[in-house]
């Protein structure tokens, strides 16, 4: 038999959802969440109470990893907040280790809700990161409520920008470059405050509809840093550069295949220090690609004798580069 | 010896005062090795031998006691590693009085930037670090602590022993 006061706590539930979805969509049964730590046991129709907020739980999210079937993240569920009726993102705790791999390099990756709760609070505010607050479940877990954005990831934007890559880089990149340079400066935020996004990807950056800005999320990973603490977030900015400015990943074997003219002048350094199967050196493919731009991309490259180790030094040569696009096509943006 | 307390050390200006960049690899102990047979006849030789641990994030760790733990091991591991290095150079022929260790735990960004930070303060006029001969993509995401010193250091010689 049920206790007198979870009886009442369901039945004040009930009420709630009655008056955000209608009475017929009260699930005939469902669980009342405060402890969190065994996210499966959290199932669609559930409530989840944070904060003494309830959220109505709906799917899990997912995450594609480039031409794999998108994961199920079964600790990311969306819910309703129950009070408001805003769809939020409920994060709950999954302490994961695991290493990737980056050309030969391993690294040791983190998942740790402290950080993201963490940079939560430091980005609360700013533009160009996702929002959202953070509370202890009835066992002490760090869930993270996070606001819903809403729109497409930043590369699908950009991959359907012009009709070809000439078109798209004289009439559309320099206005790209500027969301990139914005981009990079809120990264500089978070390592000015001795933080690390741990994971940039171009699937972590999604175009909010609303704000029509772009906007990082996801940052609750971290990595074992040696002498380069920003090393990695680096050159994660560095393979979204060379996406950029080559409107997609110009593919060694897609050269082989469709340029063969084009794919005898490449050399081993002209390829990404990270994706060997990728094209960084990308004026031997697009000669009218400025040189200062085309300097930045070979810092990436398996060429390159430097690194850049800070984004400050990433922002300066990509001055240089947004003013050569200037001259280039006339554009201010 | 404190953070902060550097006894005598600023005053060994007329001295050859090396400091000796260490942790507990290979390339280190071969680093202490060939200071041992370089300099182990030299009376006005005085060496630093410093290791520099990072605090570590807690991000790594599920509570402060585990970190604490952690960082408890660490350091008695380095200390004994400190202690190696030095019957290395004492066996070599080097004094007691021309050795001091020196352990540093501290948050760092950047482990070269923090050796750097300590040369300035104890004002050696050589860096000794070892090299672990890491690839081209391996120092590309994880950076190069030799490369760093090379790079940066000033007012001193920088010897890189591989």
């Amino acid at each position: 038999m049920a206790h007198p006061a979870e009886t009442l706590q369901e039945d004040a539930v009930r009420e709630l959802i009655a008056r955000h979805a209608g009475p017929e969509r009260v699930p005939a049964r469902f669980k009342i969440i405060t402890d969190t730590s065994d996210f499966f046991r959290v199932e669609y129709n559930d409530v989840v109470i944070l904060g003494a907020v309830p959220y109505w739980v709906k799917r899990y999210e997912k995450e594609g990893r480039f031409g794999i079937d998108d994961e199920p993240k079964y600790w990311v569920r969306r819910a309703i907040n129950l009070n408001t009726g805003a769809t939020k993102i409920l994060k709950l705790v999954f302490h994961e280790q695991f290493e990737t791999t980056v050309g030969e390099v391993t690294i040791i990756c983190f998942r740790s809700p402290k950080k993201e709760a963490r940079i939560l609070d430091l980005v609360a505010g700013h533009k160009n990161f996702m929002h959202g607050h953070w509370v202890l479940d009835a066992a002490g877990n760090i869930v993270r409520i996070l606001e819903f954005i809403r729109g497409p990831r930043f590369d699908e934007v950009v991959a359907g920008y012009g009709a070809d890559h000439h078109d798209y880089f004289h009439r559309y990149f320099p206005s790209v470059l500027d969301q990139y340079l914005e981009l990079v400066l809120a990264i500089k935020l978070l390592h000015d405050h001795g933080e690390k996004h741990g994971d940039i990807r171009r699937d972590h950056i999604l175009w909010d509809v609303d704000t029509k800005v772009n906007r990082w999320i996801d940052f609750d990973y971290n990595y074992q840093h040696g002498e380069s603490m920003f090393g990695f977030d680096l050159q994660g900015l560095g393979n979204i550069l060379i996406f950029l400015a080559g409107r997609g990943d110009v593919l060694v074997a897609d050269l082989h295949r469709n340029q063969r003219e084009l794919f005898d002048t490449l050399w081993g350094e002209d390829l990404s220090i990270a994706y060997k199967n990728r094209v960084a050196n990308l004026k031997k493919i697009y000669p009218y690609i400025p040189d200062s731009l085309n300097r930045v991309l070979l810092h990436f490259s398996f060429g390159a004798n430097i690194f850049y180790e800070t984004t400050d030094q990433l922002l300066d040569d990509l001055a240089r580069a947004r003013a050569d696009m200037v001259s280039l096509t006339g554009r201010q943006t | 010896m404190s953070e902060n307390d550097f006894g005598d050390l600023r005053r060994r200006d007329t001295e050859r005062h090396l400091l000796a960049a260490v942790d507990e690899s290979d390339n280190s102990k071969r680093a202490v090795m060939f200071l041992a047979d370089f300099f182990g006849d030299s009376r006005n030789v005085f060496v630093t031998l410093l290791s520099i641990i990072p605090e570590p994030s807690e991000d790594f760790f599920p509570g402060e006691a585990e970190r604490q733990a952690w960082l408890k091991e660490k350091e008695a591991g380095m200390q004994k590693h400190l202690a190696g290095y030095k019957e290395i150079l004492l066996g070599a022929g080097f004094q007691a009085g021309q050795i001091e260790t020196r352990l540093s735990i501290r948050p760092c960004t950047s482990i070269g930037d923090a050796i750097l930070e300590e040369q300035e303060k104890l004002r050696c006029c050589i860096i000794v670090v070892g090299r672990r001969g890491i690839s081209h993509s391996e120092e590309f995401v994880f950076g190069s602590t030799s490369s760093k010193i090379l790079h940066h250091a000033k007012h001193c010689a920088v010897m890189v022993v591989e």
